[in-house]
Formats: C-alpha cells, sequence, structure tokens
C-alpha cells in the first residue's frame, strides 16, 4: 500500500533551478563563533567550558541537560571570549557560548581515519550519536538518539531517510544525496541495525532526478533499502505526509510516528550519524544553501555551526546589486523564519538561507478580501482539518469549539491554507496564535491545580 | 547589515489565485451561456444584462462609500451577481427590473448582511424573487422565438407535452436570457474542471433531480424526458453556479453533498408538485437556509481520527472490504432510499383522492354551467381537436392559454343541449386560473364557473362573484372585450373587477379561447 504522495497538499513555485546545480563548497569562516546552548527541542545544554579556555573542533563545549538535550560542539579552534546572551535567529537573546575563532579548525581528533562499525551494538551507536550531539536536521532539531530508542524497537516497521525537500527554493539535500550517496545509504543500514524488523525507505521526490538516481545506485543490492521518488508536492517532506504515504497511517499529534512503526531521519541527519559512527566526526558542520532572488550567487554550502550569517552571505558575493533585500528567510519561504538581523549565529538544523527582494506578506495584506468560504484550505490541509471553521472559532475565541470540535491542535502549521487562499487570509497565523493561547491557558490550569 | 528586514510569520509566499481571479474565472464561464443569450434574444437581452451587471457594481460602490467600507466593488462579486440575475431574467423584462432587483441583491442580500462571505442566501436568487414577487405578470412573461409566443418548454412538459430538447440545449426557445442548457454547462464544466465549484453539489443537485424526476415524473427514466427536465427551468443553472455560490454553500465535502441533495429533491419534488417553473430559485434559497444546520453538524475530523485511520492503528491493514467503505456513503444511500421510499409512498396513497377531486370539481363546474345537461359525452372531434392542441398554448391572442378538455352535453334524452370547454390560463396574478366555460345549443354563453383560483382575496378573488362572472351570461357573441371604465351596456363588454385587471384580463381572454375553439371545432367543424 506503499503510495507515491500523501492526501491534500500544494504546488508552490520551486524556485530550486537557482541553486540546484552549484556543487557544495565549504565556508571557514574568521570572525567570533557563536554557539546558542539551546539549537534543539529540549532542555538548554549546560556549558563545559569558562571563559578564556582554548577549544578545538569538534570538542565538547556544552553538555546535554537531561535525556532530551543535546550536547554543543565547538566548530572551531580557538579561545572562549565569553559566555553571555546574544541575539539569536528567533530575535530573542540567549545563553551563548562565543569563541574567537583562531582560524586554523585544528581539530580535537582525526576525523578522516575510518573505523570498523560492524562490531557497533545497538547501545554503543545509540551512545556514538548521542555524544555526537545529532539533532534532527529536518529543520525541527529533535536529539536524533531520543529518536532512535522507542518503546519497542521490534515494532518498527519502516525506516525513512528524508530526502523529500519539499520546501521552495532549497538544494542541499539534493547536492548531498548527488555527492554523499553511499555515505547516507551506510547511515541508514547502521540505524536499520536498531530495527531488526524494519525496511528501509528513502524518499526523495521527482524533482531531483540525479539524486534519485545516485541513491539508486548506492542502494542497489541492498536487501532491505529502496529508493522511492515521490510526487513533488509541499509538503512531501513533512514527517507526516511521508508516513501517510509510506505506512498508510494517519496519527494524533500526541503519537509519536514510533507509536505507528516509523521513524524519519532527514538525510543529512543520516549522513551525520555516519560520520559520527565510522570516523567519531561529531556534528558540527552541515549543509545549508544561500538563494533567493536578491543573493548575488545562489549556491549550496557546507557550513560550520556558529557562523554568522552575514559572514556567510558577504563571502557568498551578498546581496545582489540592484536589489533591495526585503526579506531574509531561515530555510525557505513555506515554513521558514523571517530573520530582523543577519548578525546571528548559524545553527544545527538550519539548512537554507533565502533572501527575497520582495515581501509576499506585505502583497498579500493589500489583497486580503473577506473570507469567500470557497473551501480551497481544507482541500490542501494535508492533515484533513477545515481551516475555515477552524479560522472562524478562532478569531470569535471560541477556543473550545476550536480545540474539541475542529481538533485545531492537529495544526503542523505548514502554511499550506494560507498559500492557496484567495482571499489571502492569514490563516495559520491565526492557528499558531489560537494554539499557544489553549497552550498557555493549559499551562495555568495547571499551575493552578498544583 | 540593516536591521530595516520585514519579520512576519511564515508562509512567505502565496499562491496566484485571488478572489478577483476566481469572480473572473466565474464571468467567463457564464459568457457562453451570455452571448447565446444576447443572440437568441436580441438586443433587449444584451440592455438588461449590462444594466443588471453595472446596476449591481453601482450598487456596492455606493455602499462601499456611504457607509466608509473598503472598495469591495472592485472584487468582481458585485459583477458575478449581476449576471447571474440578468441571466435569470426573461429578455422581455421591462428595464427598470434588473435595476431594482441587482440593487436589492446587492444591498439587501448582501451588504445588510455583511457583504461578501456574510450574506445567507445567494444575492442574486433574492433579487430574482425579489423580482417575481413583486412583478409577476411581467417576469413569466417570456421571449418570443420566431414571433410566436409559446409556454416554456418546462410548462410545456408538465402539461404533458412534448418539447424539442435540441432547441432547450441551444435556447433558441422560450425562456430566461441564460436559458441555453448548452452554454451554461459548457461554462459550469469549466469550472469544475478549474477546481473552482465542488463537484459534489452540482452533482448531486442534477443526481437527486434526475432521481426524482425518473422515480415520480410517470415517465420513468426515458432519456429525451429527463434531459428535458435537466435542460428546462434554470436546473443547469442551480446546479452549476447558483448552488456552488460558496458563501453559501456547506464548509465540507460530506455536508456539500448532503445540501446538493437536498437541492436536487426539492428541486424535482417542485418541478412535479408546484406547476412552476420557477421552482429552482427557491429550491436553492431554501437549501441555502439549511447551510448553518449542516455546517453545525457536519464537521468532517481530521484524517488521524477517522475511523478508517482508528480502525487501521487498531486493528493493522487488512480490514475487509466492506468495512472500508466510507460511512457516508452508506448514511446518504440510505438518506436517499428513505426519502425516496416516504416520498413515492405518500404520491401513491394521495394520487387517487386528488384526481379524485380534482374530476369531480370540474365535474360539478360542468354541470353549474351546463345546468340543462344531464350527462356528458365526450365527441370524437372535439378530442381529436384537443389532441392535435398537445398542450401548447392556444391561439396567439390569449396569452398563455390552454385548452383542458371539452364535451358535449346531453340531456336525459340524449339530445345535445350545449358544451362545457375547460380552460387555464398561465397569466393570472399568481399561478394558473383553470375554468369551465358553458354554452348552449345556439352558442350563447350559460355561465362560467372556476375550479382552478388561487388570485388575491378581496381582489382578483372577486372574479368569482356573480357581479363579474354573470356578465357573460346569456351572450352570444364570439369575442368579449374588456371594459376598463365600467359602466358596459354592450353585449361583448365586461366590466373589469376594480383593482384587478390582470386577472379580468385573463379571465376574459379564458372564454375568448374556449369561445374561439368552439366556433372552430364544434360550429365550424359541424
Amino acid at each position: 500500500m506503499v503510495k507515491d504522495t500523501f492526501r491534500g497538499g500544494v504546488h508552490p513555485a520551486g524556485h530550486k533551478e537557482l541553486s540546484r546545480d552549484v556543487p557544495l563548497r565549504e565556508f571557514l569562516p574568521t570572525g567570533e563563533m557563536i554557539f546558542p546552548l539551546s539549537q534543539h527541542i529540549g532542555k538548554p545544554a549546560k556549558p563545559i567550558v569558562k571563559k578564556g579556555d582554548e577549544v578545538l573542533v569538534g570538542q565538547r563545549i556544552a553538555e546535554a541537560d537531561g535525556f532530551v538535550s543535546a550536547h554543543v560542539i565547538s566548530s572551531c579552534s580557538g579561545k572562549v571570549k565569553a559566555i553571555e546572551k546574544r541575539r539569536v535567529l528567533t530575535g530573542a537573546l540567549a545563553d551563548c557560548i562565543v569563541i574567537d575563532n583562531d582560524g586554523q579548525f585544528t581539530p580535537i581528533q582525526d576525523f578522516t581515519r575510518r573505523e570498523d562499525t560492524s562490531k557497533l551494538t545497538g547501545d554503543e551507536l545509540i551512545q556514538r550519536v548521542q555524544d555526537a550531539a545529532i539533532v534532527g536536521l529536518g529543520g525541527a532539531g529533535f536529539p536524533t538518539h531520543v529518536k532512535l530508542k522507542p518503546k519497542n524497537p521490534d515494532a518498527i516497521r519502516f525506516v525513512i531517510a528524508n530526502g523529500a525537500e519539499c520546501e521552495p527554493y532549497l538544494t542541499c539535500n539534493d547536492q548531498l544525496m548527488r555527492t554523499q550517496a553511499a555515505a547516507i545509504v551506510e547511515g541508514l543500514e547502521l540505524v536499520l541495525r536498531l530495527f531488526p524488523k524494519a525496511e528501509g525507505v528513502i524518499a526523495i521526490e521527482r524533482n531531483k532526478p540525479e539524486a534519485i538516481a545516485a541513491m539508486d545506485k548506492a542502494a542497489s543490492g541492498k536487501a532491505k533499502i529502496r529508493v522511492l521518488a515521490m510526487k513533488t508536492k509541499y509538503p512531501q517532506g513533512g514527517e507526516r505526509s511521508l508516513i501517510q504515504a509510506i505506512a498508510g497511517e494517519d496519527f494524533p499529534i500526541s503519537m509519536l510516528p514510533a507509536d505507528v512503526g516509523c521513524i524519519v531521519d532527514n538525510v543529512g541527519t543520516l549522513y551525520a550519524i555516519q560520520r559520527a559512527c565510522a570516523y567519531g566526526e561529531p556534528l558540527y558542520a552541515h549543509t545549508l544553501t544561500l538563494t533567493g532572488e536578491a543573493a548575488a550567487n545562489p549556491g549550496n554550502w557546507i557550513v560550520r555551526d556558529g557562523t554568522l550569517f552575514s559572514e556567510l552571505l558577504e563571502h557568498a558575493g551578498g546581496v545582489k546589486s540592484g536589489v533591495t533585500l526585503k526579506k531574509a528567510l531561515i530555510g525557505g519561504p513555506m515554513m521558514g523564519i523571517a530573520l530582523g538581523s543577519l548578525d546571528v549565529p548559524i545553527q544545527k538544523q538550519n539548512n537554507g538561507l533565502t533572501l527575497l527582494d520582495e515581501d509576499p506578506n506585505e502583497i498579500a495584506e493589500a489583497k486580503m478580501t473577506a473570507c469567500l468560504r470557497c473551501g480551497r484550505c481544507a482541500t490542501v490541509c494535508p492533515m484533513g482539518l477545515l481551516p475555515q471553521p477552524m479560522a472562524e472559532a478562532a478569531i470569535a475565541g471560541d477556543y473550545e469549539r476550536f480545540e474539541q470540535r475542529l481538533y485545531g491542535l492537529e495544526c503542523i502549521q505548514c502554511g499550506s491554507c494560507t498559500y492557496v487562499c484567495p482571499a489571502k487570509r492569514p490563516l495559520m497565523q491565526t492557528f499558531k496564535q489560537a494554539k499557544s493561547e489553549i497552550q498557555a491557558r493549559k499551562r495555568a490550569e495547571a499551575g493552578g491545580k498544583k | 547589515m540593516n536591521n530595516m528586514l520585514n519579520i512576519s510569520s511564515s508562509p512567505h509566499t502565496r499562491d496566484k489565485w485571488s478572489t478577483n481571479f476566481i469572480m473572473r474565472a466565474v464571468l467567463v464561464a457564464l459568457l457562453p451561456a451570455t452571448v447565446v443569450g444576447v443572440i437568441n434574444y436580441g438586443l433587449h437581452a444584451l440592455l438588461v444584462v449590462l444594466l443588471s451587471v453595472a446596476s449591481a457594481v453601482l450598487s456596492e460602490f455606493a455602499f462601499d462609500k456611504l457607509c466608509h467600507k473598503p472598495d469591495t466593488w472592485k472584487d468582481g462579486s458585485a459583477a458575478v451577481t449581476g449576471l447571474l440575475l440578468a441571466l435569470c431574467l426573461s429578455p422581455r423584462v421591462p428595464l427598470p427590473l434588473p435595476v431594482l432587483g441587482s440593487m436589492f441583491a446587492i444591498l439587501v442580500a448582501k451588504c445588510c448582511f455583511g457583504g461578501l462571505g456574510k450574506n445567507f442566501i445567494n444575492p442574486a436568487l433574492a433579487g430574482r424573487c425579489f423580482l417575481l414577487i413583486s412583478f409577476g405578470s411581467a417576469m413569466s412573461s417570456y421571449a418570443v422565438v420566431d414571433g410566436v409566443t409559446t409556454a416554456t418548454p418546462v410548462a410545456t412538459l408538465l402539461a404533458g407535452g412534448s418539447v424539442d430538447v435540441t432547441k432547450m440545449f441551444l435556447g433558441t426557445t422560450t425562456g430566461v436570457i441564460g436559458s441555453s442548457a448548452l452554454a451554461l454547462l459548457v461554462g459550469g464544466l469549466f469550472l469544475w474542471a478549474m477546481d473552482i465549484i465542488h463537484g459534489q453539489i452540482c452533482f448531486s443537485v442534477l443526481g437527486m433531480f434526475t432521481l426524482v424526476i425518473g422515480l415520480f415524473g410517470g415517465q420513468g427514466f426515458k432519456p429525451e424526458y429527463l434531459l428535458a427536465h435537466i435542460s428546462g427551468g434554470g436546473v443547469v443553472m442551480a446546479a452549476f453556479f447558483m448552488a456552488t455560490d460558496y458563501v453559501t454553500s456547506p464548509a465540507t465535502p460530506l455536508g456539500q453533498m448532503v445540501y446538493g441533495m437536498l437541492i436536487g429533491l426539492l428541486g424535482g419534488i417542485f418541478r412535479l408538485f408546484s406547476g412552476t417553473a420557477d421552482s429552482f430559485s427557491y429550491c436553492v434559497i431554501t437549501g441555502n437556509l439549511f447551510v448553518p444546520l449542516i455546517d453545525h453538524y457536519i464537521i468532517s475530523k481530521p484524517f488521524a481520527y477517522r475511523r478508517s485511520a482508528k480502525r487501521g492503528r487498531d486493528a493493522g491493514p487488512g480490514a475487509p472490504f466492506y468495512k472500508r467503505i466510507p460511512r457516508p456513503v452508506i448514511v446518504l444511500t440510505a438518506i436517499a432510499l428513505i426519502a425516496g421510499l416516504a416520498l413515492s409512498g405518500v404520491y401513491a396513497m394521495t394520487k387517487q383522492t386528488i384526481d379524485d377531486q380534482k374530476r369531480a370539481a370540474q365535474a360539478a363546474s360542468y354541470l353549474v354551467v351546463c345546468p340543462e345537461a344531464d350527462h356528458f359525452d365526450t365527441d370524437e372531434a372535439l378530442d381529436k381537436a384537443i389532441a392535435g392542441l398537445n398542450g401548447a398554448v392556444y391561439g396567439t391572442d390569449f396569452g398563455r392559454v390552454t385548452i383542458n378538455e371539452a364535451f358535449v352535453a346531453k340531456d336525459a334524452e340524449g339530445n345535445t343541449v350545449g358544451h362545457a370547454i375547460s380552460v387555464t390560463t398561465g397569466d393570472g396574478f399568481d399561478g394558473n386560473v383553470t375554468l369551465a366555460v358553458g354554452l348552449n345549443a345556439e352558442g350563447a354563453v350559460n355561465g362560467i364557473a372556476f375550479t382552478e383560483l388561487h388570485e388575491t382575496p378581496g381582489m382578483g378573488m372577486r372574479v368569482d362573484e356573480d357581479e363579474f362572472k354573470g356578465q357573460f351570461s346569456g351572450k352570444s357573441v364570439s369575442r368579449f372585450t374588456l371594459n376598463k371604465a365600467g359602466g358596459s351596456t354592450e353585449d361583448d363588454q365586461i366590466d373589469t373587477v376594480s383593482g384587478a385587471s390582470t386577472t379580468s384580463g385573463a379571465v376574459v381572454n379564458a372564454v375568448n379561447a374556449a369561445l374561439d375553439f368552439y366556433n372552430n371545432t364544434v360550429k365550424g367543424g359541424a
């Protein structure tokens, strides 16, 4: 019952031609490097270095606090300059370790020497992943070692390597798959060791034929792994969309993929797992697409965590001349976060910097009309929700109807409804507010009971 | 770097579709029907269309300005309302009507309820019904094609006559400006293919309507018969353009199916049993009124909470096939079956009684108008002449009159003592007027008696009083004329009932038709 897509979804313009064929290049920054203590979902890490300490590339500088947390790894060599509040990509001030980069990039050990991975046990493997501070590189940044330890490993039917890359503009996973296919397959094989009953599925949208061919070649002869060409449709690369298509499962937001027998990992994450297990190299660099109509030289980069976006942009040729930079997005236009300033550090899960010469939201706002009740939002919702009545309820402040009758909390905030709305209404934004309001009330109630 | 970058929530991209785009697409879809209408009915039709669209847009513009609202007149929805209204009007309507209708549609039905997206009934239909109620006869005076006034195809169908489906498809027949079923279908299917209208609505309207007509129309599922019903009376217009109006239709696919079936069901019932050709407007409006109720109770659950998903998680894949049939399909089929059975039961139980009563009333009326008669016999020549009319409008200068039946009155010895003729006119103020005209053996009028009369009490209803009715008695003329001034002295003059000249005129025309029929078949034929 494996299908090539989910129900609903939208077809935003891809814009991938800007950067899809530009090979990955490594960028080594020279300026100071900033490492936020919370780059993942879960508790912030605790610093284990202090001001003035010398650090090397790959060195752990902050320790995970508890199981659902991740270490912080230095991506440069140099001296700890400060541990203080710095502005991060959300626009807020957050605790960061600031390192004076000496520009030498001296590694803490030799990360080019290959180790034998065949004797690694499951627990050792998960420990390696945890030590390497690997988080989901698809965007959410959920600590990977937690994901690899479900309650019942035997119930896992599919390990899905997510190479869909459905977000417009982004092409770094495409380039990674083209160039590191064998390593990704090896990473997938390592994960499959943990789940004896599972099948490995590498899911790639059809708009990446070179990547599909490369992965096909790398996976040929592997009995438990196959490559699945998926329909090009947003949000194809969403965890739930992939599980819907591949395992045929729809499950509420209260359940995890593992509860329906699935583990989904981004291809970048699998590559990091392979690096960690075969070379002992922790995750301190990853791929990122710098693109957009306002970028002078769109391309794909291997960037180090902690690098300022502004430094990367300057190195990559800056803003296209004659064009005003209106909006800078971390990620792509569908789910990306708009940056107020580019002087913030790159975090592990950031996979794109999209520079736009116009603000589509500003344009949309000017064209907004009353809701027509056309129902296009409901036909594209990948969760099968009813965005139009949800918005009505949310605007009326009827949170009970929003949550109980319309299942508003099931929204995955993919933005498809807002994208298609002909009346240009900010549907998803309304849901975001309603959801946080409901959650705040719940927290207040729970607090009141104590 | 500067700090002037725009910040807002994702998504940071939008589809090309806008409200304006959708409205323009609907206008384009209505274009074939408009063009065909103008070609068939001429310049006056074009004027009606232009006036209707212009006054709709102007009304919204005026409302925006007067109430200091944003400029919603630009979004194209007012133009759509105006065009839809125009296409539902007779090409012969006086020009103030489209203006009034559009104003009512936009100002009352739409703007007063909050404008686009807030109106609870379809504005165009509200405008049309407003006109139907206020200007009944002007609204139902339809076009002349090839210089001949005929009944609308639906009226003919209902009277048991046969119609030319090809003409109905092309719109070269009596009807509203947008009467070409083919042109409307082309536009409707275009919108459906574009994914602008929901197939659940239009196809359930058509499906349910066809089912009701097939089951209760008395001619079974004969394709030409069903097609004739579908092509006439605005069914295609209602299914593809009226019922599918976003604002006044339900939000969920299941709700849309229920809504469509409701309209189709009502449409079928109204068509067969109400006797008016305009019934579909009322059906869609009735459907509109049910939308809040449907939307309140029919809320689709997200995929993860639907039965199939839960069952999949609980029992694993491989559930038997019958359990995978979506529940809505089963429920809807059951509802349709129950509704159909109930309807056919009631119909079967009451049909005989209704027919008997009608026949008794008719028979009684013949005795009233031919008091010397002992019994009434059929006559081959009369029956042949009536069959030859095929339910069509009789003659060219009696308005919309049809001859129902005619009998020879005999006394107890079997001598002919006169004739009784039943005629129906569609020109009454409110629906059909049926009356019996009795003539004595010499051809003088004995009297008239009404068997169907729904006119305004105290006004039109007064034609049934002797003061009016009695004027016909004992007169031997070939034709009566209506004397609006009153105080008639001549035999052939009939004083109008004051304040009810429409009804009076219709009755005089009906009697004249009966006389004409009598003179042609009994006197001329004999």
